[in-house]
């Protein structure tokens, strides 16, 4: 039946209601219901996480909530390539989560710029005697909490024993004051380089992406800093900041490392590593459950290599609240409570992390998987000092990122000298805080 | 698709009348009309709401942001075209551009000269055309994501499928990853894959439409299949290499899941398109104001491209 003008028009205003009624009622996003602060009582909680973490939060809640009766917690668990343009969308919507889970290096983004609660009238006196100082200092902002410190992971060597015992290299460095010297590293990874196929390379660093953080690691082993002490200017150049740039970008000049584990390839170190292309591989605690599942070869763990002084990268997150909150005293029952020493004990062990509260880093942990590992992990996460953490917590710590990408690649890949190198970095992250 | 009054005017044979269009009335438009006119406009009108919600405004909030130094947070600070005159002195702003400008100068006709050649081939008597052309479509069907994660396992320079083949040819391996003209490359092939069967299709639809009867009478006047195909084929195509220009190009402009996931913008800016450079400055480097900007400079290159072509194509609206 062929249709007329007006019944074609009425059928196609019809199919466009649904269409209409869509525009006027705004289209809810899942995000909205699991991230503004609602009824009284209630605490919404942002988090990305892999099982075994989300375990371990889910477990710290339920106790939680076991603990103080009617306090409901509602755990919005989202992807972690979401997790950070979703909540700066709903800070700017005003519609944020009560807390949410942010990397150090991030939490000055947010801090510095207003976004978090300042927990110092909320938490009990002597509350920041129970972290370690490195920790504790990683979540200030202006000299104030802006957070709790919830776990860290800092890297160490992973290595494959027979691609290691295939170049004789048959003994690592079993304690922190061991660590090979950075020359002796280097004389390893050269001694492999001889005794490997092309096709395999003796390590790669993990300073892919934002990793970028962790070539940090070298620049404080030579004793140096990125920012001033009040961290409002660049002191990166120095001796050991062309030191850094000078012995890390000997590893691609020397082919110690594979081509493409620069610091902007897509290429992640762990995954040379898993698929046997290369024998050691900087990574952090968290890579021991997937390693354990993954890999067909017996590994083990080592401390990275030391100049003046043993170093690490502050890794780990922080839990934060917004500034917003309905309920400050109630959101900081709850952070007070995750950070408790059995809370934190069980995420850390189940999810292979290193705590951050010193009684724990004293009394040591034991990794569900493979502990015999933890100590190692957590021995070198001791190497880490506040005034290294305490940098990293700057506020402009994302433009610094994009600053130290940009400047290494040139340094790694396009053979841009170290002097040069240094120079720039320090005009680039000069310009970066001062903005 | 409208027919065209100056050939339709060419070709009536001296003498004989054309008939003349319908008068209106001297009282202006009829009563209908005019309920006609009110009744569309009113149809239209939740289509452009939507428009206006999602296009028009958040336009006008970039354009907004885009005169503004940000932090990410709170409001920005007006700083009238400082953002503008900054991208002048960027260098990874021109190399991006450069980029860009390659990349669409590489994809589009290649995608579109692939696409033809499928389609020609594909519309005449393949034995298992019907499983060539899913084949072929099959790409569209995947995410630009998953499309660069299988790029990633092609080009992987240590372990991918590529180098594992020319090793196994006795060639020497390709830094796919961290050679700057074999990364961009890898983003070219990758891209070219994806896009391909898009192009086909269009022309598949395109060719269908083309009569038996002009083929024949080209071939009843001597020409051969090459002459056919140039001279007849091609030109009845139009339209539909009219819209693949404006798509492809739109599309090469506004690439950016292949490189964000395939390169990531490197090595040293190599493979850094446009969106991905004002990615990383509105979502790392949180400079949402000098993105913006970048933003609105890709809208005018895409809009005067648009416009150029639309006012210097004579065969936009001859047949579909």
């Amino acid at each position: 039946m062929p249709l007329t003008r007006r019944q074609l028009l009425t059928a196609a205003g019809a199919a466009s209601a649904p269409l209409a009624l869509g525009a006027c009622g705004g289209f809810s996003t899942s995000g909205r219901d699991a991230g503004a602060s609602a009824a009284p009582g209630t605490v919404t909680f942002t988090t990305w996480g892999t099982d075994s973490e989300l375990a371990g939060l889910r477990s710290a809640i339920a106790s939680f909530e076991q603990a103080n009766s009617g306090v409901k917690v509602t755990l919005n668990a989202v992807p972690y390539e979401q997790m950070f343009t979703t909540i700066d969308a709903q800070l700017q919507a005003g519609k944020a989560p009560d807390v949410f889970r942010v990397p150090y290096y991030t939490f000055g983004s947010y801090a510095g710029r207003g976004q978090l609660l300042d927990l110092s009238s909320h938490l009990e006196s002597g509350f920041a005697d129970r972290f370690t100082p490195q920790a504790w200092a990683a979540v200030q902002n202006g000299g104030k909490p802006y957070g709790v410190p919830h776990h860290t992971d800092t890297s160490v060597i992973l290595y494959n024993k027979a691609l290691l015992e295939s170049a004789g290299v048959t003994e690592v460095p079993t304690r922190l004051e061991d660590a090979w010297t950075w020359q002796e590293f280097e004389a390893v990874a050269k001694r492999l380089r001889e005794n490997l196929p092309d096709d395999k390379w003796p390590f790669a660093y993990n300073w892919q992406g934002n990793g970028v953080t962790r070539w940090l690691s070298w620049l404080f082993e030579a004793d140096g800093r990125f920012l001033t002490d009040d961290l409002t200017a660049a002191a990166i150049d120095s001796d050991a900041g062309r030191a850094a740039v000078e012995f890390t970008q000997g590893f691609f000049r020397q082919n110690l490392v594979p081509q493409n584990s620069s610091v902007k390839s897509s290429t992640y170190a762990a995954d040379l590593w898993y698929s046997g292309t290369t024998a050691m591989n900087f990574g952090g605690a968290f890579l021991v459950p997937d390693a354990t599942s993954t890999v067909d070869f017996e590994w083990g763990v080592t401390f990275p290599p030391r100049d003046a002084r043993s170093a690490g990268d502050f890794g780990g997150n922080a839990l934060v609240a917004t500034k917003g909150v309905e309920d400050p005293a109630l959101v900081a029952k709850f952070l007070d409570h995750v950070t408790q020493k059995q809370p934190m004990a069980d995420f850390c062990a189940g999810a292979s992390l290193l705590p951050t509260r010193a009684d724990l880093v004293q009394e040591g942990i034991e990794f569900t998987v493979r502990p015999e590992l933890s100590p190692v992990f957590v021995a070198q996460a001791g190497a880490v000092l506040p005034q290294d953490s305490g940098q990293v917590a700057s506020p402009s710590m994302s433009a610094i990122i994009t600053v130290l990408k940009d400047q290494l690649e040139e340094a790694f890949v396009g053979d841009q000298d170290a002097a040069t190198t240094v120079r720039n970095l320090a005009d680039g992250i000069g310009a970066a805080v001062a903005r | 698709m409208s027919a065209v009054p100056a050939a339709t005017a060419a070709a009536t044979p001296p003498g004989v009348s054309t008939p003349e269009p319908p008068r209106r009335g001297r009282r202006g438009p009829r009563r209908g009309a005019v309920t006609e006119a009110l009744a569309a406009y009113g149809f239209l009108a939740p289509g452009l709401a939507l428009l206006a919600t999602f296009v028009f405004v958040p336009l006008a909030g970039a354009a907004a942001l885009s005169l503004q130094r940000t932090n990410g947070f709170g409001d920005g600070v007006w700083v009238g075209l400082d953002n503008y005159a900054r991208l002048f002195t960027d260098p990874v702003f021109w190399r991006a551009t450069l980029n860009t400008v390659l990349f669409t100068l590489v994809v589009t006709p290649g995608s579109m000269a692939l696409g033809l050649g499928a389609a020609v081939l594909l519309n005449s008597v393949l034995p298992a055309r019907g499983l060539f052309r899913s084949v072929l479509i099959l790409p569209m069907a995947v995410s630009g994501v998953a499309t660069a994660l299988i790029g990633v396992l092609v080009f992987d320079q240590n372990s991918g499928f590529a180098n594992a083949v020319l090793r196994a040819l006795g060639l020497p391996g390709v830094d796919w990853q961290s050679g700057g003209t074999a990364a961009f490359v890898t983003v070219v092939l990758v891209t070219l894959w994806w896009r391909t069967g898009f192009n086909m299709l269009i022309y598949l639809a395109g060719l269908q439409g083309v009569g038996r009867e002009m083929i024949e009478a080209a071939t009843l006047d001597g020409a051969g299949p090459w002459q056919r195909f140039r001279y007849v084929i091609v030109p009845m195509l139009g339209p539909s290499s009219f819209f693949l220009v404006i798509m492809n190009v739109i599309y090469s402009f506004q690439v950016f899941d292949i490189v964000f996931v395939l390169t990531g913008g490197g090595p040293r800016n190599a493979t850094t398109v446009l969106v991905t450079y004002a990615y990383d400055n509105g979502f790392v480097t949180r400079d949402q104001g000098y993105a913006a900007t970048i933003g609105v400079f890709l809208l005018v290159v895409s809009l005067v491209f648009t416009a150029l072509r639309w006012r210097t194509s004579r065969t936009r609206d001859l047949v579909g």
